[in-house]
């Protein structure tokens, strides 16, 4: 069952009331985001994540297309569907002279939850968010990362089926990042809640995302897992090779895309490592070649991302 | 058939308890934010004040009689109320331009009215409290009693000046959902206008014919027109409060739909989102 079921995705921003500029946002996107999924979009600069992202989120209204959301028309049925979803964006702002309870008891408020459930809720969220400590702390004197905290928590007001995350972990600390991802991905297992997130840290997609989109220039460019994405790429893996003695080349075997050798080792690149590597110890074994020391290894979803950013 | 009653009335409070929360969630934003900041004192405290002492002293200066200094005394004051009471207004969104935050509140299942409703609510109690401050100024340094003409008068006026406050305060807000940050100014300019035309120092008849003509459009030219006549100026309309009030119905629906048409322009333009950035 999908969660998102995006088709034929079209906006273009329009600017300036004499000589208007156009820019194409998103040119004729389809996407289905399964229930209870993280999915990832990634992409360059520009590239429409947070366009996509604004209009699954009624933020925003698409020149074209049909969307439903949770089994809703995003057009039609936004305020039903702005009550099942929420959404923390990682430069998120709110009222700067407010308190962090304050801030969320108000936006508690709007989705209707009040008096002792909402100081319940408020309470629980400040918890869950390590931001107990800071209760009395002015929205503008809080840091970036309890600033993104506070962004999470006000996200989870409502108890969203749908979580849209853009840029989540922008600008934290590296330890703050892996305990945001830890808690973002406890929100799957323990509430089944369906995540959205935009990001520009692969690491995070591929530690989160079942499933991977990439956009460019408004348009989805590839998807699926990161594994698919690597193997569609075509990347290769590298079989890298210490070697005794060490000017042996195995540039023309079979499945080998290119040879680099560094520091006494040699790294092959080929199509698939699980193939390739005993057909080269054996080439090797034959060739009376000592092989002093192999190191596997599989592209990672960086190279995947610069490969398709080109 | 009990139990689906049962269910629709239990539907319905819910509803209604939902729609008052949503309320209540900006009213308690605004006062948190106006009690937070000393300077917003001023609009509550120093600009009344020192309005009405100006003038005060202005209508000493020229020895008018005490129904002339009344004349003018309440336009003052009723300058003050709607000055107050729609910058509440304007600061439903005024707020979240300054803060970047404009795209939470409309990420979450409100109506304008919510918004609207609930920043109006606090206009009115700034404005009821200006109100007693300024009247009680003017009755203590200048004589001048505005409460004379008793309760029903009062709140006649004080209705007309907060829903001429909510009227422009609304398309001030719509202004800024039109054109953005920019428009921002508009907070403050154009209540001067309105207030200029409907006759605060002067009765409207001095205007030009052609001012005189929007005056008549304007719903607290009549809220003034009948509040005066307490002080013996006859009035210069049949049924002013009635016309004034059945003016600001529809004016009231206009500007809610003029609000309502520029956030759905800001959704399609993606205003909504840049100004949240």
């Amino acid at each position: 069952m999908l969660a998102i079921d995006a088709r034929d995705v079209a906006k273009t921003f329009r600017a300036g009331w004499i000589g208007r500029r156009e820019t194409v946002a998103l040119d004729g996107v389809s996407l289905g985001v399964e229930r209870g999924a993280i999915f990832g979009l990634l992409g360059p600069n520009g590239a429409g994540k947070t366009t996509l992202l604004s209009i699954f989120a009624t933020l925003l209204l698409p020149d074209r297309g049909r969307i439903t959301v949770l089994g809703l028309d995003v057009v039609k049925d936004a305020t039903e569907v702005r009550r099942r979803l929420n959404m923390a964006s990682g430069n998120a702002s709110f009222l700067w002279n407010l308190r962090p309870p304050e801030i969320l008891s108000f936006y508690g408020r709007l989705y209707g939850v009040s008096g002792r459930a909402l100081r319940r809720r408020v309470d629980e969220l400040l918890t869950v968010c390590e931001l107990d400590p800071h209760r009395r702390v002015p929205y503008n004197e809080l840091s970036t990362g309890l600033k993104q905290r506070l962004a999470l928590a006000k996200s989870l007001l409502n108890d969203p089926e749908l979580l849209f995350l853009d840029e989540p972990t922008l600008g934290l600390d590296p330890d703050v990042s892996t305990r945001l991802r830890r808690y973002v991905a406890s929100l799957r297992r323990e509430r089944g809640m369906t995540i959205v997130l935009t990001t520009h840290y692969m690491r995070e997609a591929e530690e989160l995302c079942d499933e991977i989109a990439f956009i460019k220039a408004g348009r989805i460019f590839a998807r699926g897992s990161a594994g698919d994405l690597k193997r569609a790429i075509q990347l290769g893996d590298v079989i890298a090779l210490r070697l005794d003695p060490p000017d042996v080349r195995l540039d023309d075997a079979p499945g080998v895309l290119r040879a680099v050798a560094a520091n006494g080792w040699i790294e092959y690149t080929v199509d698939a490592a699980e193939k390739r590597v005993p057909e080269l110890l054996q080439r090797l074994h034959a060739d009376g070649v000592v092989v002093r020391g192999i190191e596997v290894r599989e592209p990672d979803l960086e190279d995947v991302f610069v490969e398709m950013a080109r | 058939m009990i139990g689906s009653r049962a269910e629709k009335c239990w539907r319905a409070e819910g509803l209604l308890r939902a729609e008052a929360t949503a309320v209540w969630a900006f009213a308690v934003r605004n006062l948190q934010m106006a009690t937070r900041n000393v300077f917003l004192l001023f609009e509550l405290l120093f600009w009344p004040v020192v309005g009405v002492s100006t003038i005060g002293l202005m209508t000493r200066f020229l020895a008018l009689s005490t129904e002339d200094a009344a004349f003018v005394l309440i336009g003052q004051m009723a300058f003050s109320i709607v000055s107050t009471c729609q910058l509440d207004v304007a600061y439903s969104v005024i707020y979240d331009i300054w803060s970047k935050s404009m795209k939470h509140q409309f990420l979450a299942p409100i109506g304008i009215r919510h918004l609207t409703i609930g920043s109006w609510t606090v206009g009115i109690l700034r404005g009821t409290l200006v109100f007693l401050l300024t009247g009680g100024l003017a009755a203590w340094a200048f004589r001048i009693n505005v409460f004379d003409p008793g309760l029903g008068p009062v709140v006649t006026l004080l209705a007309g000046c907060f829903l001429t406050a909510w009227i422009v305060g609304v398309c001030v807000c719509a202004l800024i959902m039109l054109f953005g940050g920019r428009a921002e100014t508009a907070a403050w300019a154009p209540i001067n206008l309105v207030l200029a035309l409907s006759g605060i120092y002067y009765p409207v008849s001095v205007l030009p014919s052609a001012a005189a003509h929007v005056a008549r459009a304007i719903p607290l030219t009549y809220f003034l027109d009948t509040y005066r006549s307490n002080f013996g100026f006859p009035s210069a309309y049949p049924h002013a409060a009635l016309t004034g009030f059945a003016l600001s119905a529809g004016y009231v629906m206009l500007s809610h739909w003029a609000l309502l048409a520029a956030v759905g322009r800001a959704r399609r333009t993606g205003l909504l989102l840049k100004m949240s950035e």
